[in-house]
């Protein structure tokens, strides 16, 4: 049963229930098969023969496959040529454009950098001038408090004295 | 005790080993009864047991084998179908 050109049916499979035909005799247990279903090696035993013959040679190619089972009224597996689409290759820069570019990434690094520096600089100065006016504040607070003790000292002093004096009185 | 809703069958219940040492019961949904080839009864090969949800997400080529009944009939199911259709 298993010859050259014998149409066959798979039965295993994705391809299976596809009529495929013999196209070589690999080993006793496998054969190259063709139509349908892909081209490709199969075992015996997951293809079952029908009783149509086709005559054809060796080793044939797929489209005199296809012709020989138009004649049956079977349509071959075509597949869709894959459309080639070219990688697109990465091009070395010319010295202009890596000198434009680094001016470029330059700017930007600036750009941000004016920005931070801005921003610290005036809070830097902020804190500067607070600082200076606390210190100064606490300058005079510090003054204000000694003026205040001795104040109090003076009049501590004083009330003893007064008291003295009302004892003495 | 368990909460009321969950002292019904309809879930099924993990011992999970949680951090710390401790042993503790999880509640969780059953799955779905595996898929049985429709002419034979054979458990099918090659498809998950999944709930529903997680099926939706899952590709086409995942949830069943890609040939003729894949998904109905077992393999031996469906070659003997061919083969019968063919001698007829």
């Amino acid at each position: 049963m298993i010859e050259l050109g014998r149409v066959c049916i798979k039965t295993a499979g994705r391809d299976a229930s596809k009529k495929c035909v013999i196209i070589d005799i690999l080993d006793d247990k496998y054969v190259l098969i063709d139509g349908e279903t892909r081209r490709r090696k199969c075992n015996i035993l997951h293809i079952e023969p029908l009783n149509q013959v086709i005559k054809i040679e060796k080793n044939a190619s797929h489209e005199e496959v296809a012709k020989a089972l138009e004649e049956l009224g079977l349509k071959a597996r075509e597949t869709k040529p894959k459309p080639k689409t070219e990688k697109p290759r990465k091009k070395r820069k010319t010295p202009e454009q890596l000198r434009v570019q680094k001016e470029e990434k330059r700017k930007l690094r600036d750009l941000f950098k004016f920005k931070k520096e801005e921003k610290a600089e005036e809070k830097k100065e902020a804190t500067l001038e607070e600082k200076a006016g606390l210190v100064e504040e606490k300058k005079e607070e510090v003054k204000e408090i000694a003026e205040k003790k001795t104040a109090k000292k003076e009049t501590k002093t004083q009330k003893p004295k007064k008291t003295d004096k009302k004892k003495e009185g | 005790m368990p909460a009321p809703r969950l002292r019904s069958r309809s879930l099924r219940k993990v011992f999970r080993k949680v951090s710390g040492g401790r042993v503790s019961l999880h509640y969780k949904k059953k799955k779905p009864k595996a898929a049985r080839c429709g002419n034979c009864g054979a458990l099918l090969k090659g498809i998950p047991r999944e709930l529903p949800f997680r099926m939706r997400s899952m590709a086409k080529t995942k949830k069943r084998p890609e040939r003729p009944y894949g998904g109905v009939l077992c393999s031996k199911c469906m070659r003997k179908e061919i083969i019968n259709k063919v001698r007829q």
